[in-house]
């Protein structure tokens, strides 16, 4: 078998623990930094602010496009509304609604509401908290890891979401879809970025 | 490439009806209608024509609806073969469908099945290794199974017969325990694949580590192309680099104008007749229009995959062979065996980081066997012994996940490879035993209404000590060749995981205890061959598919010379 065909979304489908649901207030997204101007397929429109302003601090616009810009909140809306089934999708949405109330007991405001600078502080919780992707072989998790949190499962998902984007894919990256070669020793400095495919 | 001639014939008596159309299939396929035999091949699924068929062959992810990923629905339809973790949206389309061909997992066994032309010779590793001398001494010298009846000198021609046509890269080593192909130019290693290979050899006498020895085109032959360094082989590959049958062996059966292939025909049994003592042609059930068939031929080759060809088998029932055609020793079922999977180790190389590569190669490394080569190598643990497949490769998108970093800084970072990770994975050799085995089950039918397979196999002491084995050698490779953060690891997966199942009819010298004789033949029908997995007598270490197109070229032969002589 052609085992080296790993999916390179793998880690995107990891789970974690499901709580209770809470309900988010559709005014969060009259927050300026918002950028809802599209209809989600999947998420409210107060998920897709949650999804949008993570997903734009974790690949913010630099001298490269943004995670917004490649329009990766739109993307992974269509994950979860295709890719997952009811059981996934409750989970997605639980986990956003417990985030928010995470950031209620510890900011006093839901996610998108609070300050840029409690914004951080409550990532870099996040970061802290969520655990770690175990190490992989041709598809499978090798070693029993701890299941990671949603935050580091999310946070993959905008990865997989922004690097497959065509944009990145074929004009930041290194794209060279048909090498021809193999090369096993070259100097990093003579490629730059690293490989699209 | 000209279409195949599709319309097989009722009232048409074959020379030779070839069942399935896979790695095996594929051979017999092309040796019999090369040495002249009008060839009538039977294959469950659709034809994929060479090239024409590759419909995702150059997608790149954000070419397709949703990158990649499988819905709900795709997943439910693959729900067994997933477990597997490569299928993708890009190659889904090979992977056969679960929930129309069920089987039951007495104990958990994944059985992995491609259900098209070609089948699952589309999807292979292509990890290509000759068996050696001490492979088919195995079973005599150390007693578990039957002797197989034949020896590395008897395959050694068809090897070499097989490697040329199908074109093997690799590196020459001279060790007894892993022969020599006859070679086209090797694949590079990487660096970091280098610096581990050059420390293992060093602190592991007797131990070596090489590119993997893969039926991949390191230059042009016989009008296909060398291989593009691509790595979407599972779509299928437009410059037919790698062999398959679409691209390598039924083209070719096709140019001698005495094939006729055809889809969507699912053998049913194998029709034997009591007056000649001779399999007279098989029925099938037509997958479209459910319609039940009869095609004849004077020979018959089974090559639906190991464990498909025994359920055939099992399936043609007659006075003369009530428990199944052939099965005479009450053996057709048993000795079923796989290679353990996904025991080794991983770890980080450091000293790498302004080192890259170009190309995405579709191969890694391989060491060779090192245990019970020799006296000096004897385990007191264990019989037999394994081989490592691996490799080096800068971390993606889950180590850059892993970072507790985000921002602008982070992102700019992550445009760079992550660091080099190297592993190496045990593939181990089971012993043939007979309560691991398959049989009819009537209570769950096929989507046609057939009987379809129970599977109990398992794992017994031999394989559990030696991946015990692989896992402590594996860590210490690793750390004694510098690695940082070394993980062993032992992800228990059942039997099937491998995908190198093998056994259910074995060949033997003796018709009480073995299903086919030296030369693949049903003892007691010797018009009826079986060259694929099924055949197996036992299971090396090695990877099998060159071997079933060894033993299937030779089989071919000895059909077309024994039709000769009159003698079947």
């Amino acid at each position: 078998m052609d085992r080296r065909k790993a999916l390179k979304f793998t880690g995107s489908m990891a789970t974690a623990a499901v709580v209770g649901p809470s309900l988010l207030s559709l005014l969060q997204s009259c927050k300026n930094e918002t950028r809802i101007d599209w209809t989600p397929q999947f998420l409210t429109l107060g998920e897709a602010a949650f999804v949008a302003k993570v997903a734009d601090m974790i690949l913010p616009r630099t001298e490269t496009p943004g995670a917004l810009d490649v329009k990766v909140d739109m993307f992974i809306d269509k994950v979860y509304a295709n890719l997952y089934n009811e059981e996934g999708q409750n989970h997605v949405r639980n986990e956003i609604a417990k985030f928010n109330t995470d950031c209620q007991s510890d900011f006093g405001a839901d996610f998108v509401k609070l300050s840029d600078a409690d914004q951080v502080k409550a990532l870099q919780k996040a970061e802290e908290t969520s655990g770690q992707f175990g190490s992989g072989v041709w598809g499978t998790t090798v070693g029993n890891p701890e299941p990671v949190g949603f935050y580091r499962s999310f946070k993959s998902t905008v990865l997989w979401a922004y690097f497959s984007s065509e944009e990145i894919g074929e004009n930041v990256l290194n794209y060279d879809p048909i090498p021809g070669g193999y090369n096993g020793c070259l100097s990093l400095d003579d490629v730059g970025n690293k490989w699209s495919l | 490439m000209p279409n195949y001639n599709i319309d097989a014939d009722p009232k048409h008596t074959y020379d030779a009806i070839v069942i399935g159309s896979g790695i095996s299939g594929g051979w017999a396929a092309k040796e019999l209608c090369e040495k002249g035999l009008k060839t009538l091949v039977l294959e469950r699924g659709p034809v994929v024509e060479h090239v024409v068929d590759y419909k995702t062959a150059n997608l790149d992810p954000w070419d397709m609806e949703l990158r990649g990923g499988l819905t709900p629905e795709e997943q439910q339809k693959h729900y067994k073969a997933i477990r597997s973790g490569f299928i993708g949206k890009d190659a889904e389309h090979f992977f056969a469908n679960d929930e129309e061909n069920p089987y039951t997992e007495v104990k958990p066994f994944l059985w992995i099945r491609g259900h098209q032309m070609g089948g699952r010779s589309l999807l292979w590793g292509k990890q290509t290794y000759r068996w050696s001398e001490m492979d088919f001494e195995a079973n005599a010298k150390d007693g578990h199974g039957v002797d197989w009846p034949i020896r590395y000198k008897d395959l050694e021609p068809w090897y070499t017969y097989v490697e040329k046509f199908a074109g093997i890269s690799g590196e020459a080593l001279g060790l007894p325990q892993l022969p020599d192909s006859h070679f086209l130019p090797p694949m590079e290693l990487n660096c970091v694949e280098k610096h581990v290979k050059a420390r293992i050899e060093k602190d592991f006498p007797g131990r070596h580590m090489i590119i993997g020895r893969v039926a991949h085109l390191t230059e042009p032959l016989n009008g296909r192309g060398q291989c593009q360094y691509r790595n979407r082989c599972s779509r299928g590959c437009p410059y037919g680099a790698y062999f398959s049958s679409n691209a390598v062996t039924l083209p070719a059966a096709n140019a001698t104008g005495n094939l006729t292939f055809r889809p969507y025909s699912i053998v049913q049994s194998i029709m034997y007749d009591e007056s000649s003592g001779k399999a007279s042609g098989v029925r099938i059930i037509d997958a479209e229009t459910n319609e039940d068939i009869e095609y004849k031929a004077k020979i018959i080759f089974c090559n639906a995959s190991t464990l498909s060809t025994t359920q055939i088998l099992l399936n043609s029932t007659s006075n003369r062979f009530p428990e199944g055609m052939g099965n005479d020793s009450g053996e057709l079922g048993h000795n079923l065996m796989d290679h353990t999977y996904r025991v080794g180790a991983i770890g980080k190389v450091e000293g790498f980081d302004d080192k890259y590569y170009s190309g995405r190669r579709p191969n890694g490394i391989y060491i060779p066997r090192y245990w019970n080569i020799d006296e000096n190598s004897k385990s007191d643990k264990f019989l037999r012994g394994f081989g490592f497949q691996g490799g080096g490769y800068r971390m993606g998108n889950s180590e850059a996940a892993n970072r507790q970093e985000f921002g602008g800084d982070y992102k700019d970072s992550i445009m760079k490879p992550g660091p080099w990770e190297f592993f190496i994975t045990g593939f181990a050799e089971c012993l043939p035993y007979h309560e691991n085995k398959v049989y009819l089950n009537k209570d769950v039918t096929d989507k046609w209404g057939q009987p379809t397979l129970s599977i109990d196999c398992e794992y017994k002491e031999n394989e559990l000590a030696q991946n015990k084995q692989i896992q402590e050698d594996a860590v210490e490779m690793l750390e004694k060749a510098g690695l940082k953060d070394v993980l062993g690891f032992d992800n228990e997966h059942e039997p099937g995981y491998g995908i190198h199942e093998m056994g259910t009819a074995r060949m033997g010298r003796d018709p009480k205890t073995s299903v086919l004789n030296s030369t693949n033949q049903i003892h007691g029908v010797k018009n009826v061959f079986v060259t694929d997995g099924a055949c197996m007598t036992s299971n090396s270490c090695v990877n099998p598919s060159l071997t079933y197109m060894a033993l299937t070229a030779r089989a071919a032969n000895h059909a077309v010379e024994e039709l000769k002589k009159m003698n079947i």
